[in-house]
């Protein structure tokens, strides 16, 4: 790869105040080829910008529905990290890896870089803001002349909050269009669902943590599944070893996904049938009497009903799961109680994917925790999402040409729609596109104008993810200069202005005015005793306003008799059920511009850069297939090539590929890389909700002949009996029968004598192994993405990585282990390297001095957690991605070695400020990147040396142990062992 | 060990300086060649300098590999030259005489070879001096704890060692020359070199107890400079380098291809240069016969890492064993085994080890066998060490192959230079092994 190089001078405004920008770099390491770079001093420096101090700014993530909350860091004008927001309930601080990445959108090399209108040939050519808005006005203008105002549709992602208010509101004045929200993932199976079964047509928020019995039919919660990082914290308070008790999870679903593979059991349910089991389980319940007290008598005898007909033998043979398991899983949900039953994951949604959710609300309702643990004030705002069968309806208008203009923004649906729908097709009898986005994606190329929105980093805003979270979305910089973009809000309101009739429609100048004028009614309602202004300065500073919602009770309606449950209906003649599932990376596809995503391996195939199918050895053994064999997919709708991998935590019926590459356009990042599953599926719906069926096809898979390597970063599953990522057995830690190990090795050398040393500790009964950490290190350090071809040759540069072993017995239950610079006390690598480039600070950590290493790498070799990575070449970040460099750490050259420094940084910063204080830093005052956004909080650190901190009382935890502690490094990192429900 | 009584004083000053004749059109095809396949290596090695580590072969975590197996290889052949002609001196063996001086030269050059790829591997190679310990302003010093200075010290050392003694030992033959050649230049440059030996008495005493101390001087470097590098892996935690049987496994290796490429080396240039007199078939089965015992030890050493590896029961090291011969480069330990222990069984058949085409080819078979042995130790450790999700395979780069062959290119180009310039064969003490031009000398 080629020179590094940061953003040199830019052409400094000094009329403007804000939005200059200036970098600090300066040459690194003497005799390299790099050009000198002169530094300037800020002649007027700009008001709030101290150089050297970062600003943080709250606002919300919008990489997907969830909406959490995050705070920005903001140094010499430029966004540099993101982290959680800590006050937003939400997220609680933690971030997840694909909002990590939004900086990389933001200073995405391949963003649209001024507003594009289609000409003649087809090509897009550039023109000013001005000319756009014309060329738009003169669109809507005539539309309106005609009386056509109601041939508008706005189709968007899931907006909710001002800016949908001002999109209905504009387009009802234009003359009565349609806002389409269409939300690849809707969860419509879930909404309708629980309209049968409870009358309330919500999706709501399951507290969880509340429960200890967790089942769940499918719902990919720590990945995708509505509110991955606040379900994964939900899920850790519930499930992690906690005083000699642990919650129990038990997840059902053909494939085993991450959040699959965190679970004490794994039921591989045949597809689409999970209905059947939640019935047969709610059957044992309700003939055992188990059910709960709540239940009013009628309702009891409309349950005992239902139910009769699903038996424990006739549901085993419809789902494949033994009757003795139902029984089994009937008599924990009720002992092991409280109880949740929750589901179902866009991926396991079938065409009979509400009944399921019904079947799931029934049973949650016997065991009487629906009031308690369901809780349905605090709904989703995508329960207002339109369905998928409004989709298909809405491309037959465009087919008809009933459709004039079409405002696409914040969504791709010829990516994400199956192409057996004609999306691509219908919109080319659309006369005129309009997209808003600020990448070239699929559906963009085929606008006829592009207004490209800033990112959600560069613009006022709001999002209400679910009732009572308000939360609000400031810009943390100036819009990038490179990219002449412009909000989307500020647009309409400036064609509002231009449109003749309109004029008046909106008072406010700019939508930062209009969401002001919006949040009246907020401050009205929350703090009607405080003066606006106050209240809104301390939302923008908490990142909004959030409450609580009570729950509402709710009662079994009668509608669940009119409910048919029969079998799943799948189309296809092939023999193996196709399994599309959203990737915890990609998500539906919009992360995969992102390189830092592209480079995280996926948590179970531990792949990068490419997609793969999953088949289980067994159906791979009978079709000759091994690991990089590139199959052929095929159903009646479409066929992909991919490379094969073998999974056992898949049904030997089952096939399963990851949704978000295969893109056409979207960047270099994401350009011809992988295959887009959703093109073999068909138009099929969830019968009652009309959610696209994502699970209703049988593919046939044929060999191609070719093979590849298959790219991964782990290339082996089992830990070879070493004990790296280790566990215990809850019964054995109950009885008291779990010691820690101490090993006393003789030493030849004096130990270190530290006042303080830095150490910590990593519960793995907390990890569920999603790579956010990973992430947060990359974006934090500075750290290189090297693309598929170096990864290939293990050479990705990751400080910390996730390791992912299956255990032997089974060959799917997974262990996971980040591993990291164990900053040992008895470090292997600093004798060995002939400079000093690498020795141990009087703090206890590992210090690297990139400056002296000459790269001898005599240190990776010596490393006995191999932890170092080498910069085998300068890495470059091409502009504008080089503006997220953390200007506190230094960007390597080639030829000198890396790793985790704990984020000395933040330890530097911590203690500077501290000493301004005349103390030391306090336990919790430094947090690294990784520890910072772990939405589990499963990494803790602190002073080793300190009796009071946290993680000092965990590095004596009976279930601590070091990896390979026998090797003598003593590190300074702790894991605790997993603790695993003792089989049955 | 018998020399011809036709051979006398005069003949041997003649056959052995007709050697630096005009060189004929062959060796400057040969050294044309071999400047150019230095060429390509050069080129290779700006190519990596300029673009960065990562176009050599080198993957996660196999930090070490073609250059370090270079370097230990080179420094390895190194030794038997000085055992040749140090330590056998010391222990007046008679048949290194007419070989001593070729496999001298094969040390210094050896390791002026081995001494590039510690440069040559570094991530940041313009800043190789600072692994020299020299006084600076910032008061910096090496690491002296690391193995890898260890190295410096004792390459150094040897390198300085090994020139002395070279060229002390050429003295009264570059005198010889001197005396022979007419030439201006040369005979300016032979002059000077020669540093006005006049033969005398005095000289010869003083420059034959001279002799005896460099040749002590240099006696224990054969033992020590290799254990030294063997220390660069077995002062590793490594499985299958952190070991104490390296030092004298890797000296055994060391004086084993050592012998093998002085045996690679003497067999074309006795016969170019019709040497057949002075270099007879019993100095082949001499060390044909040190072959054999070398082999042994290696082929024992061998047999001993296994067993130890299960015997101890570490299981980090007994996988590691086990990986190396039933793993992914299976075929390259077993390659290893077969040329270093079972080829060199064949030496013990007197027809073989007398036969100068058997012995050459063998030579070449030990020297790959050997190679590899160094090439298996560094990765197939580093392939499969502690932590298995490292575990990852090495593939080696046409960089790595460019740079290596260059690497030989420049050690044939200081040999192709110093056949046409230096007196290959010791004309000073292939003299005392035959009868003095005296009347009525008896031959010895």
């Amino acid at each position: 790869m080629q020179e590094n190089k940061r953003g040199g001078i830019k052409r400094r405004d000094f009329l403007k105040i804000i939005g200059v920008v200036g970098t600090t770099a300066a040459v690194t390491g003497g005799c390299s080829s790099e050009p000198v770079e002169q530094i300037i001093p800020y002649v007027i420096p700009p008001e709030d910008i101290v150089p050297g101090i970062p600003k943080w700014y709250a606002s919300t993530c919008l990489e997907c529905p969830a909406g959490c909350g995050i705070v920005v860091k903001n140094r010499e004008g430029r966004a540099i990290k993101i982290e959680g927001n800590p006050k937003n309930p939400v997220n609680s601080g933690s971030l997840c890896a694909r909002g990590q990445a939004a900086l990389q959108g933001l200073y995405n090399p391949d963003r649209i870089r001024s507003p594009l209108v289609k000409d003649s040939s087809g090509r897009f050519k550039p023109l000013d803001w001005d000319s756009a808005e014309k060329t738009l006005l003169e669109k809507l203008q005539s539309l309106r002349e005609r009386g056509k105002g109601d041939r508008i549709v706005f189709i968007s992602g899931n907006v909710s909050g001002t800016l949908e208010r001002l999109i209905k509101e504009w387009l009802g004045a234009i003359g009565g269009g349609r806002h389409v929200v269409y939300e690849t993932f809707a969860y419509e199976p879930l909404k309708q669902g629980n309209k049968i079964a409870f009358g309330m047509d919500k999706i709501p928020t399951y507290h969880v943590e509340k429960a200890r019995f967790v089942l769940s039919f499918g719902a990919d919660f720590l990945e995708t599944w509505l509110s991955p990082v606040e379900y994964a914290k939900k899920f850790s308070l519930m499930h992690s070893y906690r005083e000699k008790s642990m919650g129990k999870f038990v997840q059902i679903e053909p494939r085993l996904s991450l959040t699959g593979a965190n679970a004490d059991e794994w039921i591989a349910i045949k597809p689409g049938t999970e209905a059947f089991l939640a019935l047969g389980i709610a059957h044992v319940i309700a003939s055992e009497g188990w059910h709960s007290s709540g239940i009013s008598k009628e309702e009891e005898d409309m349950l005992v009903a239902l139910l009769s007909r699903f038996s424990p033998d006739r549901v085993s043979s419809i789902t494949d799961v033994p009757s003795s398991t139902i029984k089994r899983l009937a008599e924990e949900f009720v002992k092991l109680g409280p109880s949740i039953a929750i589901g179902v994951g866009a991926a396991n949604t079938s065409t009979i994917a509400t009944q399921t959710v019904v079947a799931i609300n029934i049973l949650n309702y016997l065991v009487g925790n629906t009031k308690e643990i369901v809780n349905f004030g605090e709904s989703l705002t995508i329960s207002k999402a339109s369905s998928f069968k409004d989709i298909v309806s809405l491309v037959d208008s465009m087919s008809k040409g009933e459709v004039e203009l079409l405002f696409v923004h914040n969504t791709n649906p010829v990516f994400t729609l199956p192409e057996a729908l004609g999306f691509k097709e219908a919109l080319k009898n659309v006369p005129f596109v309009v997209s808003f986005s600020s990448f070239m994606d699929e559906t963009t190329e085929l606008a006829s104008l592009i207004l490209p929105d800033c990112t959600t980093l560069e613009k006022w805003g709001d999002y209400v993810p679910r009732e009572g979270i308000y939360g609000l979305i400031q810009p943390a910089m100036e819009p990038v200069p490179l990219f002449n973009t412009k909000p989307i809000g500020d647009v309409i309101l400036s064609l509002s202005k231009q449109l003749s009739g309109l004029e008046g429609l909106f008072p406010q100048q700019s939508f930062f005015e209009y969401l002001r004028d919006s949040w009246k009614a907020i401050h009205a309602e929350v703090a009607p005793n405080k003066d606006f202004e106050t209240f809104w300065s301390e939302s923008l500073q908490n990142g909004g306003v959030f409450r609580e919602v009570a729950s509402p009770e709710v009662r079994l309606s009668r509608d669940i008799l009119r409910v048919d449950f029969s079998e799943p209906s799948f189309n296809g003649d092939g023999s193996l059920y196709l399994m599309v599932y959203p990737s915890s990376r990609y998500y539906d596809g919009r992360g995969a511009n992102k390189p830092w995503l592209q480079e995280l391996p996926d948590p179970i195939t531990t792949g990068v850069w490419d997609s793969w199918v999953e088949l289980h050895p067994d159906t791979a053994q009978k079709l000759g297939v091994k690991e990089g064999d590139f199959l052929l997919v095929e159903s009646p709708y479409g066929k992909v090539e991919v490379q094969a991998f073998l999974y056992k935590g898949i049904r030997p019926d089952t096939v399963a590929i990851p949704i978000g590459l295969g893109h056409e356009s979207y960047g270099r990042y994401a350009e011809k890389i992988g295959v887009n599953p959703i093109k073999v599926l068909p138009v099929a719906y969830d019968d009652l909700s009309g959610g696209l069926a994502w699970l209703s096809t049988r593919v046939k898979i044929s060999k191609t002949g070719r093979w590849a390597r298959f790219v991964k970063t782990q290339q082996t599953t089992s830990q070879a009996g070493r004990g790296i990522a280790q566990a215990v057995g809850l019964e054995e830690i109950r009885r008291g029968l779990v010691k820690r190990e101490e090993h006393h090795e003789p030493d030849m050398y004096k130990p270190h004598d530290h006042k303080h040393r830095w150490g910590m500790s990593i519960d793995l009964s907390k990890c569920v192994g999603c790579g956010a950490c990973v992430t947060a290190c990359y974006a934090e350090n500075n750290v290189a993405f090297v693309g598929k071809e170096q990864v290939a040759r293990g050479r990705h540069m990751s400080w910390i990585r996730i390791e992912r072993f299956f255990e032997e017995e089974s060959g799917f239950e997974a262990r996971f282990i980040p591993m990291l610079c164990q900053h040992c006390d008895n470090a292997p690598c600093e004798p060995v390297c002939p400079v000093y480039a690498t020795y141990h600070n009087y703090e206890g950590l590992n210090v690297m001095v990139y400056n002296r290493c000459v790269g001898t790498r005599y240190c990776s070799n010596n490393c006995t957690y191999k932890v170092r990575r080498f910069n085998w070449f300068t890495y470059k970040w091409p502009e504008p991605l080089n503006w997220q460099l953390n200007p506190d750490v230094t960007v390597r050259t080639k030829g000198v070695m890396e790793k985790c420094t704990f984020c000395s940084q933040r330890i530097i910063y911590a203690k500077d400020r501290a000493k301004d204080e005349g103390r030391f830093p306090r336990d919790g005052e430094i947090t690294p990147a990784c520890a910072q956004t772990c939405p589990t909080k499963a990494i803790v650190f602190g002073d080793l040396k300190d009796p009071e901190s946290e993680v000092s009382r965990l590095s004596k935890d009976e279930r601590g142990y070091h990896v390979l502690e026998e090797i003598n490094t003593k590190p300074s990192i702790t894991y605790l062992k997993k603790v695993k429900w003792d089989r049955v | 060990m018998s020399q011809e009584t036709t051979i006398t004083y005069s003949k041997v000053n003649e056959d052995i300086i007709k050697m630096l004749d005009k060189p004929t059109v062959k060796w400057w095809a040969l050294f044309v060649f071999d400047l150019a396949v230095l060429g390509i290596g050069l080129l290779c090695f700006l190519y990596q300098v300029y673009t960065g580590l990562g176009v050599a072969g080198y993957s996660h975590p196999v930090f070490w590999a073609v250059y370090i197996t270079n370097f230990v290889f080179w420094v390895g052949i190194a030794h038997s030259g000085t055992l040749i002609s140090a330590i056998l001196f010391l222990f007046r063996a008679k048949f290194r005489m007419s070989i001593y001086r070729i496999a001298e030269a094969m040390t210094v050059f050896a390791v002026l070879t081995a001494g590039l790829f510690p440069i040559i591997h570094l991530g940041r190679p313009w800043n190789f001096y600072w692994l020299i310990p020299y006084p600076n302003q910032r008061e910096l010093w090496v690491n002296f704890r690391s193995p890898l200075i260890w190295d410096v010290f004792a390459v150094s050392t040897y390198l300085t060692i090994s020139s002395v003694f070279f060229f002390v030992g050429m003295i009264p033959d570059i005198a010889a020359i001197r005396d022979r050649v007419k030439e201006v230049p040369r005979k300016i440059i032979y002059t000077i070199l020669s540093l006005g030996w006049k033969g005398s008495n005095w000289e010869w005493m003083h420059y034959t107890r001279a002799y005896l101390y460099l040749a002590a001087f240099a006696t224990p470097l054969v033992i020590s400079v290799h254990s030294v590098v063997s220390w660069d892996f077995a002062m590793a935690n490594t499985p299958g380098w952190h070991t104490t049987i390296f030092a004298p496994y890797f000296v055994a290796g060391a004086i084993f291809s050592g012998l093998a490429m002085v045996i690679t080396l003497v067999v074309p240039i006795r016969r170019i240069f019709h040497l057949e007199k002075y270099i007879t078939i019993s100095n082949f089965e001499a060390m044909a016969k040190m072959i054999i015992l070398t082999s042994l030890i290696v082929s024992y050493a061998y047999g001993v890492e296994f067993f130890m590896a299960w015997y101890s029961g570490n299981p980090y090291e007994w996988e590691q064993f086990k990986y190396r011969a039933t793993g992914d480069y299976a075929f390259f330990y077993w390659l290893m085994v077969f040329c270093n222990s079972l080829v060199p069984i064949l030496l013990w058949f007197k027809k073989i080890r007398t036969n100068i085409k058997a012995l050459f080819i063998i030579s070449l078979f030990i020297n790959i066998g050997m190679w590899f042995e160094r090439f298996n130790i560094i990765v197939i450790s580093l392939s499969h060490e502690f932590m298995p999700s490292t575990w990852n395979l090495y593939k080696v780069s046409l960089v790595e192959l460019g740079i290596t062959a260059g690497s030989f290119a420049w050690f044939f180009m200081f040999f192709l230079l110093f056949i046409k310039t230096l007196p290959a064969v010791s004309i000073a003490e292939l003299k005392e092994i035959l009868p003095a031009p005296v009347k009525e000398a008896k031959t010895k």
